[in-house]
């Protein structure tokens, strides 16, 4: 490959209309062709190895590494009445969940950015701050309180004596109820676009065409939101059903199983049948990737968004006797999402017993005290601090590179370049990790069981938030600035330093901060990686939780997140000192 | 009955943005504001459609208050009864080029539009496209349609925030002519807001000029254009030259010395100085020496500074005893040249004193 490439430089045999672009490859010269080569490598071996692996294990009849023949088995294995009956409840809990996920989130966006709500600045910020807050941390707090042991079955026996009626969170409502919690701030994120961006003359013409702000409301801005809602709840679908976290936790003990839990199953739990695992992850795979399919097609189709320019003028709608329903939808959803499950974590960490009535607990500090103690919480914090602060600049690298190869400089083959980086956003974590350990039992390369493979397991898996992020910043800068650059005699690679990186630079420090907090939180891909050893604070927490020690989990959450957050803000500081000093 | 707006005065936080301005468009008038940038017309405007909320002052339309902020009064934009015309035509996209001009009737609970449709659309020429959607048609299509859409329901005021600064050239001028053709067959009072000086002038019965959120003049097209109260309405309405006349002995004088004829007499204060416009289109170009064509004329020496080819004309800088004046001409000559720049006493206005800087 590297070959061919070479040759059809110094020889181009493609049409003459395309010429320019193939020798396009090295005019900035060996170098630029080098790395791009490199990028190509790199991304292939992350996306391909694991796919194929996962393909390989679902044909074969026994686990990694164990003698085995070719089998169609696995495959048959899905349409066995328990797999089957695991399909229908993914999509059911995923349907539910995105729907209603769907209809807060967008309801609180238009609450915030289209009516006279007061305090909209602070919903925003709180409501990004709940985006940050991992799945399995919002679960725990809500098994800690609705579970059959929990606290709201506590206080209705203990202290109100009421015995006849029980919450019981190990529901395929609860996990609905938890998942579309976490999926509200995804939402709100993604229709705020959308709302702000909107020019506002398509109301203001409304509104003098004789609409009141109600009508204009139902008229014009919902139906001019179709798309992006449509195309959001495709997307919120897509986070539910790939969710891991969540159903583990709420669903393994209630026995509801959804397709990435039941997976984990097969692999966790004796006899362990990696093979059905394998086909399990694939069919979940191609869920979902048909999920994306239809998401791309709404969003290509979408001829709404005509926002010209002139933004900023929107005029807010009067919620006259509604404001206390505003109200009530923003400050419930902040209550439920992030002030009652921090309250409740506090809570649970401080107390020496578990118990539901906060008059009668022994409260200690111990438990916090242990965590400092622990050589294990220790060595996680420093983990993560590796798998997070050195993968997600890794991650960034490879995701500048790929932007500018496949927006930018479009070699030959950059089709295919960002076809393959683009893959992993279909596949689930627990199937992407499943599929690491399928490919490292077999592969010379001595990475299972070191961080090494946490790091190339999460930037697959996140490769295309990066390239979101630094891409979508790329494609606003328009050619000419580098054309410029060009004519007055810049090579590319010098229009590249002086142009093109400083102009992404802010979507570099947005995808990095995005990285490393996608990194702190994920669990699903870590779950079948992690070892003792290697374990990372959200393995740690998970691993807490599944010992029953709730006041532990609780601690090291609250621990983890505060340092964190602390740790994000040094880093936001430090790097926006930078563009001062400049000037 | 039109329009009144009385003291209006408009803040965004600590800045005022219309300084308490007052006028009134007649029935069937076609009024529009004129100014640069910033100067607050398009705030104007939006005040009077309601979508600004005024600070101070009173507009009624039609004989209605629709806004008092000393009474607490404000009727909303959608019980105005407005025909809007936006900048960047504001057609909905969710909606056909029908749905969009019915919306007006539809939207007050009218059951059969199509008639009232049909009529609207076949007044600005676009009954085939009805079912077209926003996106399959042209620029100029749609700002048809958005018109279309502003006067079907036939509302008591037709607003207009510069609608054609988005068209081409060719396309503005036409759609100038439609504009004011239709406008002044429904005779409904309108309000149109411009930068553009050709389309003020062109389209209006009368036009407003301002700056910095107040009214600087008003007047007809013809008398604004000749007979300029101010300094400002002259330099921004066409190419204005301003010359520093000095009276002297029962005369005017050019900085070059010659005596300035006026076409009625117009006495000074001795020794004082006060500022005239000449257009750049009556000023004439003529070589030295020559006999003048007309008895009367004025004429000013002068050097050629810089010209620039045209092509229909050359367009001249001529140094009058260091006072640049624009000129036109089709004669041809050299750069340095000794020239006489003439034109009628009928044709330099002298502005008002205190208009402006002499």
């Amino acid at each position: 490959m590297v070959d061919g490439v070479e040759r059809s430089a110094v020889a181009p045999a493609v049409p003459p209309v395309r010429k320019q672009r193939s020798d396009a490859l090295f005019d900035g010269g060996r170098l630029l062709g080098f790395i791009y080569i490199v990028t190509f490598v790199v991304v292939a071996l992350l996306v391909v190895i694991p796919l194929v692996a996962l393909t390989y294990g679902s044909l074969r009849s026994a686990a990694p590494g164990l003698p085995a023949e070719w089998t169609l088995a696995n495959w048959a294995g899905l349409a066995s009445p328990g797999i089957a009956s695991t399909f229908v409840t993914t999509i059911g809990i995923g349907i539910a969940a995105s729907l209603l996920a769907a209809v807060v989130g967008t309801a609180i966006a238009i609450v915030v950015h289209r009516t006279d709500f007061r305090g909209g600045q602070t919903v925003t910020a709180l409501v990004s701050l709940s985006f940050f807050l991992p799945s399995f941390i919002l679960a725990m707090a809500w098994i800690i309180i609705g579970s059959p042991g929990g606290l709201i079955n506590g206080l209705l026996e203990d202290v109100l004596g009421i015995e006849s009626w029980k919450v019981d969170a190990y529901t395929a409502t609860g996990i609905v109820f938890v998942t579309a919690l976490h999926e509200v701030p995804f939402v709100y994120l993604l229709m705020r676009g959308p709302i702000l961006g909107m020019d506002a003359t398509f109301e203001e013409a409304a509104r003098a065409a004789g609409a009141s702000p109600q009508v204009v409301l139902r008229k014009i801005t919902l139906p001019l939101l179709s798309f992006s809602l449509t195309s959001g709840v495709v997307l919120s679908f897509i986070l539910s059903i790939e969710q891991f976290a969540i159903p583990a936790l709420m669903g393994i003990p209630g026995h509801v199983t959804v397709l990435a839990t039941q997976l984990y199953l097969l692999v966790r739990f004796p006899p362990p049948d990696y093979g059905l695992a394998a086909a399990v992850g694939l069919a979940l795979s191609a869920l979902t990737a048909l999920a994306i399919w239809l998401q791309r097609r709404i969003a290509s189709h979408n001829r709404l968004t005509v926002t010209t320019g002139k933004a900023g003028r929107l005029t807010p709608v009067p919620l006259g006797r509604w404001r206390w329903a505003a109200g009530l939808l923003c400050w419930g959803y902040l209550a439920l999402a992030l002030v009652i499950p921090v309250i409740i974590l506090t809570y649970v960490s401080l107390l020496k017993f578990f118990t539901a009535n906060p008059l009668a607990g022994a409260y200690t500090l111990r438990n916090y005290e242990f965590l400092f103690e622990s050589g294990t919480t220790l060595q996680s914090f420093w983990n993560t601090l590796i798998v997070s602060g050195l993968g997600a600049l890794l991650g960034v690298v490879l995701a500048w590179l790929i932007s500018y190869f496949t927006l930018r400089h479009r070699p030959p083959g950059y089709r295919i370049l960002d076809l393959t980086a683009s893959l992993p956003f279909g596949v689930p974590g627990v199937v992407l990790g499943l599929g690491m350990l399928w490919a490292y039992a077999y592969l010379p390369l001595p990475i299972y069981g070191t961080l090494t493979i946490l790091i190339i397991a999460f930037i697959t898996r996140f490769l295309s938030y990066a390239t979101e992020t630094i891409g979508g910043r790329m494609v606003q800068i328009d050619r000419t600035l580098e054309e410029a650059a060009w004519t007055s005699g810049a090579t590319r690679l010098e229009t590249l330093k002086r142009v093109l990186v400083p102009m992404t630079t802010p979507s570099l420090q947005g995808a990095y901060f995005l990285l490393f907090m996608a990194f702190f939180r994920e669990i699903a891909s870590a779950v079948l990686l992690y070892t003792a050893a290697t374990s990372v604070l959200s393995t740690s927490i998970w691993s807490y939780f599944e010992q029953a020690n709730w006041a532990m989990a609780s601690a090291l959450s609250l621990t983890a997140t505060i340092v964190v957050l602390v740790f994000m803000w040094l880093l936001m500081l430090l790097t926006q000192r930078r563009p001062g000093k400049r000037t | 009955m039109g329009i009144r707006v009385s003291n209006l005065v408009k803040t965004y936080g600590s800045t005022t943005i219309v300084h308490g301005i007052s006028f009134t468009v007649g029935d069937g008038e076609f009024v529009t504001l004129l100014g640069p940038s910033g100067c607050g017309k398009t705030t104007t405007l939006r005040c009077i459609a309601g979508l600004e909320r005024s600070n101070g002052g009173f507009i009624e339309i039609d004989g209605q208050v629709v806004c008092d902020s000393e009474k607490d009064i404000f009727v909303p934009p959608h019980e105005r009864n407005l025909g809007m015309v936006f900048q960047s035509y504001a057609i909905w996209p969710h909606m056909s080029v029908e749905e969009n001009v019915a919306f007006p009737l539809t939207v007050r609970g009218t059951r059969d539009a199509t008639k009232a449709v049909a009529w609207a659309l076949d007044v600005v020429g676009l009954a085939a496209l009805a079912k077209r959607h926003p996106s399959e048609i042209s620029g100029g299509q749609q700002q048809r349609v958005a018109l279309a859409r502003a006067i079907v329901g036939h509302p008591k005021v037709l607003l207009f925030d510069e609608p054609l600064s988005n068209l081409d050239a060719r396309l503005r001028d036409r759609t100038r002519a439609e504009i004011s053709r239709i406008q002044k067959e429904l005779s409904i009072p309108a309000v149109y807001v411009t930068h553009d000086q050709a389309e003020a002038l062109s389209m209006s019965d009368r036009v407003i000029v301002m700056d910095a959120g107040r009214i600087v003049e008003e007047g007809e097209p013809r008398t604004l254009y000749r007979r300029p109260a101010s300094r400002f309405a002259a330099d921004f309405i066409g190419a204005a030259n301003f010359l520093s006349l000095v009276y002297r002995d029962q005369s005017w004088f050019a900085p070059d010395g010659s005596a300035v004829r006026l076409a009625q007499s117009e006495p000074g204060e001795a020794n004082q100085a006060r500022e005239a416009v000449l257009r750049s289109e009556i000023l004439r170009v003529r070589p030295t020496g020559g006999p003048l064509p007309e008895e009367g004329l004025n004429a000013l020496h002068g050097t050629v500074a810089s010209l620039q080819y045209m092509g229909p004309h050359i367009e001249y800088v001529i140094d009058v005893s260091g006072v640049l004046l624009s000129a036109l001409s089709g004669e041809e000559f050299a750069h340095g040249a000794t020239v006489l720049v003439t034109f009628r006493p009928q044709d330099i206005h002298l502005l008002p004193k205190g208009a402006g800087p002499a």
